[in-house]
Parts: C-alpha cells; structure tokens; sequence
C-alpha cells in the first residue's frame, strides 16, 4: 500500500498515462518519456519559443504573402492587405476565414500563452483553474488552423504558373509558417502543472 | 487516497480538457465515459478494438493512397489546363527555393499522415498476433509525439479556400483525389474521436498480461 495525494497526480503528456508528481525528475511509468522535469526550464522554453514566434509574426505582416505576376505586371499584397482585397471583391466568407486564421488565431494564441505565462507565476485576481485548463486546451485545438493561410499559399503556387500568369509564394510565408510552428511549439513546451499549483 | 502499487494508477484517468482526476468505471460495449466536470470524453469500450481499428487504418490508408495519386484539382485558366495533386504543393514550394515553408508542408501534410496511419496498422496488427511488446510501446511513444502535427484536415480546408479565390477567374474541376482526401480526413477524424491513445496502451497491457513472452 503506498499513499498518494489527489493532487499529486499528473498525467504524461504523450501516452496519458497518470503518474504521481515526484516533481524533480518524473519519468512516465508506462513510456518512459520524461514528463517536463525542471518546471523552471519548462517556462523559460515556452517563453523563448513564444518570443520568436511574435518577432517572427512581425515580418510575417510586412513583408508580401503573396506575389501574382500578370503579363510582366507583378503584384504582392501582404496578409493584411489580401484581406481587404477579398473583402472588397465581395468574397465576406473567404476574407473572414483568412482573417481569423491568420490575424485573429495568431494574435489570440501569443495573448492566452502570455497570459498563461504570467498568471502561473503571479497569480491575478480569484481566477478558477477550470478555465486556464480549458483555455490552454482550446489554444491546442486551435493552433494549428492557422496554418491554412500559408497551405492557401502552397497550393495556389503550385496551380498557377502559366507563361503569363504566375503565383507566387512571398517572404511572409516563410516568416508565418515559423511563427505559427514555434507557437506550437510554445503550447507543448507549457507544463500543465503550473496551472494547477498556482491555483 | 490508497492505493496498492503503482501500476494501479491505469484504474485513473485524468481528463485532457480539464485536468480532473476520474477513476474509470467498467462501461457497456460500444458507449463512452465523459468527463463529470466539464463533458470532454475520457475513454471509450471497444470490444472489437483491435479488429475496428485495424480496418479503420487500413481503410484510410488505401483512401491516402488514393489522395496521391491522382490530381486533387484542375483548372483551366485563360484556355490553358493546369493542376495540382498533393506532393506538387511541397515540391512546387522546393523548386521557387521556400526549402522553410516545403519542409513543413511536407511533413504536416504528407509525411506525418501518412506516418500515423503506418503506425496504427502496424501497432493494431502487431497486437492482433499478440507479438513484439517492445516494438508497440515503441511506436505507440512515436504516434503519441507526432500526432498532434498532423494537419490533413486543415490542408483540405484551405483546398477549398484556395479555390473560393479562384473562382471568376478559373473553371475549376474536382480530381478523384479531391474526394479521396475527403474520405481520408473523415476517417482520420473519427479515428482520433474514437481511439484514445490509452486505449491501446491498455490494449497493450492486457494483451501482453494473458500470455507474457
């Protein structure tokens, strides 16, 4: 017979199996994968994968998403500005799913993490952790959708290259493709069990 | 709370969505247990497990092939016939020297799908012979790190999006693939709604238990 605490228990975040929280090095009982056992690092490695991606969402902004060639005429409008362009031809439904995908989600997910981040370590208000739970499994659901704009791009290069018409990829895809991939990379590296503790 | 060893603890589950502790309940074949607090599934009761996703990997894994080898989309444009299927978007990607954004692509939509459903034969055939233990915990550590970056669904919605842009510009014609692809997505969704990864770990635990090798 071994007692345990209820809130001792964590589960593995690859084969989700529960594990009692030895809290300096916890090495999951059924995978043998290590399960984040510096909670310090686990922090500053979401916080640094975080950081490059909101610098990388930057020129991801600037620079053109998208470069249509027409008869020698060449023509690059950026995430924002494609937005607006679809907006304005009259296609509401497509310039709305481009803007929550690439504008809205983005922005959103470095919000919530940021905010993760700072609420685990100091704590604001009488927040419930149900919620920071939910949040941070809603911003994993999420996350990865806003990778759409930069398939869009993919397959729209990759179907029109005509002598006189040719799509083509610009800067800002590269840019957006690593924000949105440290963003992810964000998310795993973020040790649940902060939000328990500081709740 | 007191319990035996710890081994015990695979009578526990805690919810993905809310991190509550439940222990688990033995449930009717073919129902779900749900989690109390906030109604995310914690675990299903699959008797034919082993024999339902075996056919299920198999199944979406012909419908892969299928969204590969033909053309997912054609357009005509200004009398001139052009299309795509699914590697061109990475490869096209590669030739106009994005190698960033290839890769990705590459392996979000191709690699890692193709990848998953691999694994899910091998694991569920493996564990249908009742052989190599070691070579199923293996694959089921890779399935769980790759799963999440496996982005088949979101690239079919951005097939469509894409295509929404062309229209007025283009006459545009589905390829067999297109609904291939459709195919593929759907049973990979229901696959990942309906197979928990702990579920086969404890698959795994009760089939090597009967007869250890």
């Amino acid at each position: 017979m071994i007692e345990i605490d209820r809130d001792k228990l964590i589960r593995c975040p690859i084969c989700e199996a529960v594990n009692i929280d030895k809290s300096d090095l916890n090495i999951c009982r059924r995978c043998d994968s290590t399960i984040n056992n510096k909670k310090e690092s686990s922090t500053q490695k979401s916080w640094a994968y975080l950081i490059t991606a909101i610098i990388a969402y930057i020129p991801a902004n600037l620079y053109p998403m998208l470069e249509t060639q027409q008869f020698s005429k060449s023509e690059s409008s950026t995430i924002m500005g494609g937005v607006v362009m679809l907006w304005e031809h009259g296609s509401y439904p497509i310039a709305l799913v481009i803007f929550i995908a690439s504008i809205v989600i983005p922005i959103s997910k470095f919000l919530v993490l940021i905010y993760l981040l700072v609420s685990v370590k100091h704590p604001i208000g009488s927040d419930k952790k149900i919620d920071k739970h939910k949040l941070y499994y809603l911003t994993e659901i999420i996350g990865p959708w806003s990778m759409i704009d930069v398939f869009v791009v993919a397959i729209l290069a990759a179907l029109i290259h005509l002598s006189n018409i040719q799509i083509l990829a610009g800067t800002a895809s590269t840019a957006f493709a690593l924000s949105v991939f440290f963003t992810l990379l964000s998310a795993h590296a973020f040790d649940e069990r902060l939000i328990k503790e500081s709740a | 709370m007191k319990i035996e060893n710890e081994d015990m603890l695979d009578n526990y589950i805690i919810c993905q969505m809310c991190s509550t502790l439940h222990e688990e309940v033995p449930i009717a074949d073919g129902s779900r247990a749900c989690c109390s607090s906030c109604g995310a599934v914690l675990y299903h009761h699959d008797r034919r497990l082993i024999e339902n996703g075996l056919s299920l990997s198999i199944t979406g894994f012909i419908f892969f092939i299928i969204a590969n080898s033909f053309p997912l989309v054609k357009i005509e444009i200004l009398g001139h016939e052009q299309f795509i299927t699914l590697s061109k978007t990475f490869v096209a990607l590669f030739e106009n020297e994005f190698y960033i954004v290839g890769m990705l692509c590459l392996f979000l939509i191709f690699l890692f799908p193709l990848m998953i459903f691999l694994f899910n034969i091998i694991i569920f055939a493996l564990l249908k012979l009742k052989i190599k233990k070691e070579m199923v915990k293996d694959l089921l550590i890779l399935l769980g790190h790759i799963k999440p970056w496996s982005m088949s669904e979101i690239f079919l919605v951005s097939i469509l999006v894409a295509l929404v842009k062309l229209i007025g510009y283009a006459q545009i014609n589905m390829g067999l693939s297109f609904w291939g692809l459709i195919i593929f997505v759907l049973i990979d969704l229901y696959i990942t709604r309906t197979i928990h990864l702990s579920e086969i770990w404890m698959l795994r635990k009760r089939i090597f238990k009967k007869g250890e090798i």
